[in-house]
């Protein structure tokens, strides 16, 4: 029974969107169940979020109480989350002290992060030759140079032609490659969609 | 330089350090920096939600009409539902608001990649190829059969042949190889993007460092 009303709900809310969309020019009520059941979901993702972070924190205090390797990283965990959330609930996310943390913290880490990866995609390349130097991986490779070639600023300025040339010729490739990525993944997409608009696909629990 | 902005650039400063620790290992530097960092990550994803997306929406909640408050209410019902996923015996409490979840995104993903992606890209393959002049028509064909290219090789229909073995059709196959290339390219110059922004972080930290230092020492 829980299977039915579960597959139904899902069901339903996707067709009533689906007909918010695509017919709300001539009957405005989808329009107006479209934008209801849209703001429902995001409340309840709001809460799957919370939930997330709720099953983060157990996991880490789990792991804390069995003294597993690596507690003590999760304590600093739960500790840095529980105060920067009790400072935003209590002073808002607005207020200095979570601007702090954002300057001390969320944005030096990031952009550290993403810095080291500058370091790592060299090392990632080095070995994507030795270990599968096929044709692939070698017109992988040389569309990369090239493009940074053409692309990057060089001591001596850019040099005529030819870095229009590369960036033209990588734009052609590249554009026809990513537009074949693109539809792939949206008849991905609209497949995935149609299987649980159907109950063919329950991820919600209801198999 | 105010007190809470001097604390917050050596906080950063010291944990841009532990971060690039990771370039000689695995280092418990590098760990607590990435452990502090998604506790304050989380942290404040959690305040956020919870000060303006849900307390924002139960302000907003129409008080003097019952109707418009119950339909109001339904939501925060079907949030409260998820909590009981933590606890397994009661799991399937939180299937229905999952079910909402699942079946608005589902149609809402379908919609938009229909109107967003297939459509509007469809129509862009076609309109590149430009028959009234000669680079038009041979830039544009040669994006039209990269585009079907990068489709064929992810089409993984195939026939059995009379010798027992699974094989794709010749001109799909053939199609496909030549999708390879282009989908090799294009991720090559992906791969550069992100080479290129993982490069401009790494200037910008490093100038940051060198900034922190002498402002310290006053130079």
């Amino acid at each position: 029974m829980m299977r039915v009303l579960t597959a139904a709900l899902a069901i339903a809310s996707g067709i009533i969107v689906l007909l918010g969309y695509f017919l709300r020019q001539a009957f405005p009520l989808f329009e107006q169940l479209r934008l209801l059941l849209t703001d429902w979901a995001v409340v309840i993702a709001a809460a799957a979020v919370l939930v997330g972070i709720l099953n983060l924190v157990s996991v880490q205090m789990e792991k804390l109480r069995n003294r597993q390797p690596g507690g003590l990283y999760g304590a600093l965990l739960v500790f840095a989350l529980v105060i920067t959330f009790g400072l935003g609930l209590v002073f808002g996310t607005d207020h200095p002290f979570l601007r702090a943390a954002m300057d001390a913290v969320i944005v030096p880490v990031e952009a550290s992060l993403l810095a080291i990866l500058a370091v790592t995609l060299v090392y990632a390349s080095i070995r994507l030759l030795r270990r599968r130097a096929d044709l692939m991986s070698v017109i992988f490779l040389l569309a990369m140079l090239l493009f940074l070639i053409a692309a990057m600023p060089k001591p001596f300025g850019p040099i005529p032609l030819v870095d229009q040339l590369i960036l033209d010729l990588t734009g052609i490739l590249s554009t026809a490659g990513a537009r074949g990525l693109l539809i792939g993944v949206a008849l991905g997409t609209l497949l995935t969609g149609l299987r649980v608009l159907f109950g063919m696909d329950r991820p919600y629990g209801g198999n | 330089m105010p007190l809470i902005e001097f604390v917050s650039a050596i906080v950063g400063f010291v944990l841009t350090l532990m971060v690039f620790s990771y370039l000689i290992g695995d280092t418990p530097l590098f760990r607590i920096a990435v452990y502090l960092f998604i506790g304050v990550a989380s942290g404040y994803a959690a305040a956020v939600i919870v000060n303006d997306v849900l307390l924002a929406r139960l302000q907003s909640l129409p008080l003097g009409d019952p109707a418009l408050l119950v339909i109001g209410l339904i939501p925060f019902l079907l949030a409260i539902t998820l909590l009981a996923k933590l606890f397994p015996r009661v799991a399937w409490l939180g299937n229905f608001a999952m079910a909402v979840l699942v079946g608005v995104g589902a149609a809402t993903a379908l919609a938009g990649a229909l109107t967003g992606t297939l459509i509007p890209q469809a129509e862009a393959a076609v309109d590149a190829v430009d028959p009234r002049s000669l680079t038009g028509l041979a830039g544009g064909g040669v994006m039209l059969i990269g585009t079907a290219g990068t489709l064929a090789y992810f089409h993984f229909g195939a026939k059995r042949a009379a010798d027992g073995t699974v094989k794709r059709n010749a001109a799909v196959e053939a199609l496909a190889w030549v999708g390879r290339l282009f989908i090799a390219v294009t991720l090559g110059v992906v791969f550069a993007g992100v080479y290129t922004a993982a490069l401009t972080a790494l200037i910008e930290r490093l100038n940051s460092l060198m900034l922190f230092i002498k402002s310290i020492l006053g130079l």
